[in-house]
């Protein structure tokens, strides 16, 4: 049955035999575009495919081990790595932390250097008020560290308060935006006094100056040693605003010291004045300048417009530097109230 | 010997098988060959007659093998196109392979004995020749070769009628059983 069957379709395999032999031979002869035969352009076209299936085949294979078999560990890995990233995004918002705070302590310590006469302790603040119309402050620096009320709290930036309260370990800040506060000041420019009260707002008043009296705003405010708490000559801030008020002008104080962002501030265990030493080493001429009120002006003052809060107490515009050890002891003007209010 | 109608098989048949002179085949291609290149060469009408064609169809029928009439078709094809100037090996050999098949398939089915018969066989193989021919031509070289036209049409009655007289003439090669 099958030599029968074999029989029959020989003649028909015979002529396909043929057929494709003689298109095989068309196939070498011809050629097509880009002067390609024809063989060859079906050879390529027949096996491409193929190729492209294997490629692919291949592809697929490869994509499968290296996309799930060869991922065995990953997921190990990947937890391993998000603990590690964990970890670094830690570590990175200590060193973070630490760079700000070795930067606080940078700008305490330069001025700290500047001030070498002057006794003073690094405090941190460590906790607030829980009243919100009490603007206080508490520090890690206490009776232990020889802390006592009524020292002044400043930064380099400018005055932060006074000390209220004293305990063992810590103490309390009065911040000179509380309602109970009041610091005796000056206009740098004017050298008018006044008293800068708070107000329960971030930003205090500039009390007691009269209408007559010129005020700008950015004129800066210094301590004018009247309420006998702060040094004579620290800055206090600028002139935020200035109006026309009865009987006095209100005048509106924008503080040099950031209250609202204290992390380290310094304690200064005397009243005695702030003279940087490179002020003290060429007082001498400056003290010629000295006015009748007693005050140094700067030999080159800049343009109050010029500086900025950020600058630390104009260093020069305090009186020579007093013996060490000495308080202030000049009497408290009957125009301020500054020290009724400490 | 005889064929039955599938093709190579043999069967119990009335259909006669013809033998020939030894040579008969070999020298009727060769002259059909000649006369082709010799008719061309003195005018346009010798495209009228196609006798390479005329002989694969007379000795596929006659002898009804259908081996032996691809082979011959493929012969008379491959040598066609070899005297060609411009046609690639195997384009008529291709188309009268087939014709050489068909025909000796066709031989043992049907009577091709009688001259309508084989007008008309001949009318309808030279059509099938072309439409090979056509096809391999647009396939195989992107000629647009035509599959019917009114020239043809004349060149396919032009050819069965001098077929008809041919094959008439070859019949008295044919060896008397």
């Amino acid at each position: 049955m099958l030599d029968a069957s074999i029989s029959r379709h020989r003649p028909l395999a015979l002529l396909a035999g043929l057929i494709l032999s003689q298109v095989l031979l068309l196939a070498f002869q011809i050629k097509r575009d880009h002067d390609v035969r024809l063989i060859r352009y079906w050879t390529v076209e027949a096996l491409m495919p193929f190729e492209r299936g294997g490629t692919w085949s291949f592809s697929k294979v490869g994509d499968i081990w290296d996309g799930y078999i060869g991922l065995r560990g990953t997921r190990a890995e990947n937890a391993s790595l998000h603990a590690r990233v964990d970890q670094l995004q830690i570590l990175n918002r200590q060193l973070g932390s630490e760079a700000a705070e070795a930067q606080r302590l940078s700008a305490l310590l330069g001025f700290r250097e500047t001030h070498v006469e002057a006794p003073m302790l690094a405090a941190q603040v460590i906790g607030a008020s829980s009243d919100a119309s009490s603007n206080t402050l508490f520090v890690n620096r206490g009776q232990r560290d020889r802390v006592r009320p009524n020292m002044p709290v400043i930064t380099p930036e400018g005055i932060v308060g006074k000390i209220v309260e004293v305990f063992p370990g810590t103490a309390q800040v009065l911040l000179i935006n509380d309602r109970d506060s009041g610091v005796g000041a000056l206009l740098e420019d004017s050298r008018t006094h006044g008293v800068v009260k708070g107000s329960g707002d971030p930003e205090p008043r500039l009390d007691y100056v009269v209408n007559d009296e010129k005020v700008h705003a950015g004129e800066l405010i210094l301590t004018s040693g009247e309420d006998r708490i702060f040094p004579k000559g620290l800055l206090i801030g600028s002139v935020s605003s200035a109006n026309p008020g009865n009987p006095f002008q209100a005048i509106r104080v924008r503080t040099a010291a950031r209250l609202d962002r204290l992390e380290d501030v310094l304690i200064l265990l005397s009243q005695q004045e702030l003279v940087p030493k490179k002020t003290a080493e060429s007082g001498g001429a400056k003290e010629n300048q000295s006015n009748s009120q007693g005050i140094v002006h700067p030999v080159t003052p800049p343009p109050a417009a010029e500086r900025t809060l950020k600058n630390p107490v104009p260093s020069n515009a305090v009186k020579p530097a007093a013996p060490s050890g000495e308080q202030t002891a000049s009497p408290a003007p009957p125009q301020a109230a500054a020290a009724s209010h400490n | 010997m005889e064929y039955t109608l599938n093709s190579g098989a043999q069967a119990p048949s009335s259909i006669e098988v013809h033998k020939y002179y030894g040579g008969t085949v070999v020298l009727a291609v060769f002259l059909a060959l000649v006369f082709q290149g010799v008719f061309h060469k003195f005018g346009h009408w010798s495209e009228l007659v196609d006798l390479p064609l005329l002989v694969t169809i007379y000795f596929g029928v006659s002898r009804r093998n259908p081996v032996s009439g691809m082979f011959l078709g493929a012969a008379v094809g491959i040598l066609q196109d070899a005297l060609s100037h411009d046609n690639p090996i195997g384009l008529y050999g291709i188309a009268k392979t087939l014709v050489g098949y068909l025909a000796s398939s066709v031989g043992a089915r049907i009577d091709t004995e009688h001259p309508a018969s084989r007008f008309a066989l001949i009318f309808l193989f030279f059509h099938f020749h072309q439409v090979v021919f056509a096809i391999s031509e647009r396939v195989l070289l992107n000629h647009p070769a035509p599959f019917f036209t009114m020239p043809l049409l004349r060149d396919s009655l032009v050819t069965a009628a001098v077929g008809v007289l041919i094959f008439a003439g070859l019949d008295r090669l044919r060896r008397s059983s």
